[in-house]
């Protein structure tokens, strides 16, 4: 129990700073939100017009108080849930922004964070098991191969290969001419534009799972215990699966729990290529922009998604490996 | 006193003596049909474009959240439903009458606009000059609104009280207000019986707009948004476009597919090298103009030796291969910048007739810069690098803009120039926001900026050299590079409060003669106001033969599109 409770304790310790920094941040940061954004509007090439910062300035106001009476108010705004007002999308809420955005990453995100773990693991354990073999040498080469080429510019060429010279998939955006909702029409209408996003991140975040099961899985079959249960005449298949493959899965079980928290951070390069409307590509927008509302909140999801499933996989890791409890009690 | 004109009067004299906008630099017509120079690009016929599809209008606007206030930061569309007073072009700085068919000066003090009869709002009610001086008020109320300065002492003294009498609207300044005319026809305009019961129109999210311009809302499914041509506009016989469909927030990679694709007709983002990478694609369908907006300029900070010199400025400046920067910089497609800081041959009229035959842009010649600098006072030390009149160390550290690759083009050469001229100079690139604050601190040796070739030369040029455009802390303001003299300074007060073209001329003629005599700033090439288009649906864009407007006057350009086949 005290095992879990330091867990617990350490997690709100984390969240708290966590928070007062992202109060923090952005007011060190130098630059005007309002002059940003009439910067932004006017474009590279222009002289900023000083009555269209002032008029911005009046509608995104200015925070009232010293930092620490900010400070106050900002705490006591996150506890009722208030996270502002966003600069760019004026005067909706940033929440309601978020929710717009929400339902593409954790989808897309989601379900390729999914399957590239289960893929990575299998094909990383197989790797291990024929160690050396030619399975293996292509497994491994291949995905470090792979693994060294940059996200975008893989999306790149996806894009111009399939979208424009092929013209088999949708060059941007979500869906086209579909209405957002449950019907199939805009079901199939977001799959389709979520192919080729989809498959960049299926191309890409497999590698680590591959390298890291396939190194730690290499090491656990030179443990001691699984020469004592290919000795007792256990078949392969078991050895494999329940003893070596199980134990070095431990360390992915962390490593899984992070990915699956920072999906609220969303795949900003990718979403941004394919002008995916998920978080990152408001994300990267907000941060351009320096629309601290819809910034920090993000970040704040990204932190509080990373925490929580920190939390969980330390929780579970009690369960899965008693070791772990033991050493820390 | 009291001088008066009519709109009329101001036509026929046009040119010869009016106030400050319908002035020589200010021809006005009603008829935006006609081009000043009479060449369209291709007559096209009369027919409905059936889809025309643009990039949305500002990044991240479609984005699914709907919302067409007009003083939203990302109104889903800005510039079809709700209209100004009256249209400037940037390029022909002719004002073409829009809500207003006329406008008149009483003095400097006192505006009068009158409001165009048989103007519906999409709700079928009639536009009226209460509904304007409603608009123009809510400015006063809401200081968030008040996007042209109306109320504040922003360029000419502010307003003092908005009435509306019959079909006219009369605007009372504090002071001299010749300066706010342009932005002030800017101002969009709002119905009263929609806007008067709304609270505060800021916070507004309007998802119904009820507005006066060519067209409605036909769909939005939170990605596309489809706009329908409106039967009742009051000038629907100019706009020939059925739908207009704006989509999708690219950048220049992808649009350049999609234009050389024909998913979209036009754009106007930072295309690098159109000529090659777009309109070779096809020549007969595929064009561009990017018309000069402004120039780019090179920036010494004057309050630092040896810049505070006019005499190592004026040499300096010859000592830069423009030709070279133009090539690198914009593939050759913008043109090298005048000295004077007018953008030309646009602004040919303004120039004085000592210069109008001339050519105005300095020679690169790094003999001459070099012997101007010796003759300067500025000998060569030990080390190989120029020294200052007291033989003190003067190292230039050059800040240029990370990321935007135009500047960086020109900064290597700029730099490569300086160190011809014996001069110990050094890039330094940083980040966009970290420039913008080392112009404000006023802690930088060089950079380059912009200098804005609008129609008002007072608000350019001359707040360019004006004392009370310093940066400050908190402000970049226009007069980065810190010039300060107060006769010039008085020069540009007497230029943003006049009414008469030929004093206006003068004045510009002897700001004109600052910059080719003391080089304050030395515009290197004209940046762009970009716009790429197909013809295969519309014709009828503005181009080089027709330069009517840019890219921020699409209002203009939709009622000037006919169809191509």
């Amino acid at each position: 129990m005290r095992y879990f409770a330091r867990r617990l304790g350490y997690f709100l310790l984390t969240l708290w700073a966590a928070v007062t920094l992202n109060f923090l941040i952005p007011r060190l940061q130098p630059g005007d939100p309002a002059e940003m954004m009439v910067k932004k509007l006017a474009g590279k090439d222009a002289e900023l017009d000083p009555a269209k910062i002032a008029a911005m300035r009046a509608m995104l106001g200015s925070p009232e108080g010293n930092l620490f009476d900010q400070y106050v108010a900002y705490l006591s705004q996150l506890l009722r849930g208030d996270f502002g007002v966003s600069y760019t999308y004026f005067p909706t809420p940033v929440t309601d922004v978020i929710a717009k955005a929400l339902p593409w990453t954790l989808v897309l995100v989601g379900v390729t964070t999914l399957l590239s773990f289960v893929v990575g693991i299998v094909l990383g354990a197989l790797a291990a098991w024929k160690r050396n073999s030619l399975f293996d040498s292509v497994v491994t080469l291949g995905s470090t191969f792979i693994g060294t080429l940059q996200a975008f510019w893989v999306a790149l060429l996806l894009l111009f290969g399939f979208g424009y010279i092929l013209g088999w998939f949708p060059t941007s955006g979500g869906y086209d001419s579909s209405t957002p909702g449950f019907n199939l029409e805009f079901l199939g209408d977001a799959i389709y534009h979520s192919v080729l996003p989809a498959a960049v991140l299926l191309l890409l975040t497999p590698i680590g799972w591959i390298l890291g099961m396939r190194n730690t899985m290499i090491m656990n079959l030179g443990e001691d215990y699984i020469r004592l249960a290919k000795a007792k005449g256990v078949p392969d298949r078991q050895v494999a699966l329940r003893y070596a493959a199980r134990n070095a899965l431990l360390p992915s079980v962390t490593g899984f729990a992070m990915a699956l928290g920072g999906i609220l951070g969303g795949q900003l390069l990718i979403e941004q290529t394919f002008d995916y409307p998920g978080l990152g590509r408001i994300m990267g927008q907000a941060a351009m922009s320096k629309d601290y509302p819809l910034l920090q909140a993000l970040l704040l999801f990204t932190i509080v998604g990373t925490l929580l499933a920190n939390l969980v996989a330390d929780l579970l890791y009690g369960v899965l490996d008693p070791r772990a409890r033991k050493a820390n009690s | 006193m009291k001088r008066k004109w009519t709109f009329a009067a101001c036509l026929a004299l046009s040119g010869a003596l009016a106030l400050s906008a319908c002035s020589g630099q200010i021809a006005t017509r009603d008829n935006p049909g006609t081009a000043a120079s009479g060449q369209v690009n291709s007559a096209g016929t009369d027919a409905l474009i059936e889809t025309l599809t643009l990039p949305a209008e500002v990044a991240d606007n479609v984005a699914g959240i709907e919302n067409y206030n007009p003083w939203s930061p990302s109104a889903t569309s800005k510039n079809y439903f709700y209209e100004p007073l009256m249209i400037r072009s940037s390029m022909n700085c002719q004002v073409v009458p829009w809500l207003a068919t006329e406008f008149l000066w009483e003095g400097p003090v006192k505006l009068s606009f009158t409001i165009r009869d048989g103007v519906k709002w999409s709700d079928g009610q009639s536009l009226t000059a209460q509904d304007v001086a409603f608009t123009l008020n809510l400015k006063k109320k809401y200081p968030a609104l008040d996007d042209i300065g109306l109320w504040t002492n922003s360029f000419g003294a502010k307003a003092e009280s908005v009435t509306a009498e019959g079909n006219k609207v009369i605007i009372t300044f504090t002071g001299n207000a010749a300066a706010k005319f342009d932005s002030l026809i800017t101002a969009k305009i709002v119905p009263e019986h929609v806007w008067g019961s709304v609270g505060d129109p800021a916070k507004y999210v309007d998802t119904k707009p009820v507005g006066t311009g060519p067209f409605t809302v036909g769909s939005y499914n939170g990605r596309k948004l489809v706009l329908d041509r409106r039967e009742d506009y009051w000038q629907a016989d100019k706009v020939k476009v059925k739908h207009l469909v704006i989509a999708g927030n690219f950048d220049a990679t992808n649009a350049a597919l999609k234009l050389t694709s024909g998913q979209l007709d036009a754009y106007w983002g930072e295309i690098p090298n159109p000529a090659n990478s777009f309109q070779a694609k096809d020549p007969n369908l595929n064009h561009f103009w990017y018309a000069p907006a402004g120039s780019t300029v090179f920036t010494p900070n004057l309050t630092k030796v040896p810049w505070n010199d006019a005499a190592f400025r004026m040499a300096v400046s010859q000592g830069f291969d423009k030709q070279q920067m133009s090539q690198k910089a914009t593939y050759g497609v913008m043109g090298v910048a005048s000295q004077t800081g007018l953008k030309l041959p646009y602004a040919k009229a303004l120039l004085p007739d000592a210069m109008a035959n001339t050519d105005t842009v300095l020679k690169y010649d790094t003999a001459k810069a070099n012997e101007q600098l010796d003759a300067a006072g500025y000998p060569v030390g030990s080390d190989g690098f120029r020294t200052t009149k007291d033989g003190k160390a003067m190292p230039v550290t050059f800040s240029v803009q990370a990321g935007w690759i135009d500047y960086q083009g020109a900064a290597d050469i700029i730099v490569r120039n300086l160190k011809e001229m014996k001069l110990d100079a050094k890039l330094i690139a940083s980040p966009p926001d970290a420039v913008d604050l080392q112009k404000k601190s006023g802690d930088f040796d060089a950079v380059l900026e912009y200098l804005n070739g609008g129609c008002e030369v007072a608000r350019n040029l001359g707040a360019k050299l004006s004392t009370d455009q310093f940066p400050t802390k908190s402000e970049v303001r226009t007069n980065v590079g810190r010039y300060s003299d107060p006769a010039t300074d008085q020069i540009v007060t007497q230029l943003s409060g006049s009414t008469d073209p030929a004093e206006q001329r003068t004045l510009v003629g002897q700001l004109v003669d600052i910059m080719v005599t003391q080089a304050p700033v030395t515009p290197l090439f004209y940046a762009p106001a970009r716009m790429i288009y197909r013809t295969d649906k519309a014709v009828g864009w503005p181009s080089e033969a027709d330069p009517y407007a840019t890219n921020s006057e699409m209002l203009l350009i939709m009622t000037k599109l006919r169809s191509a086949k």
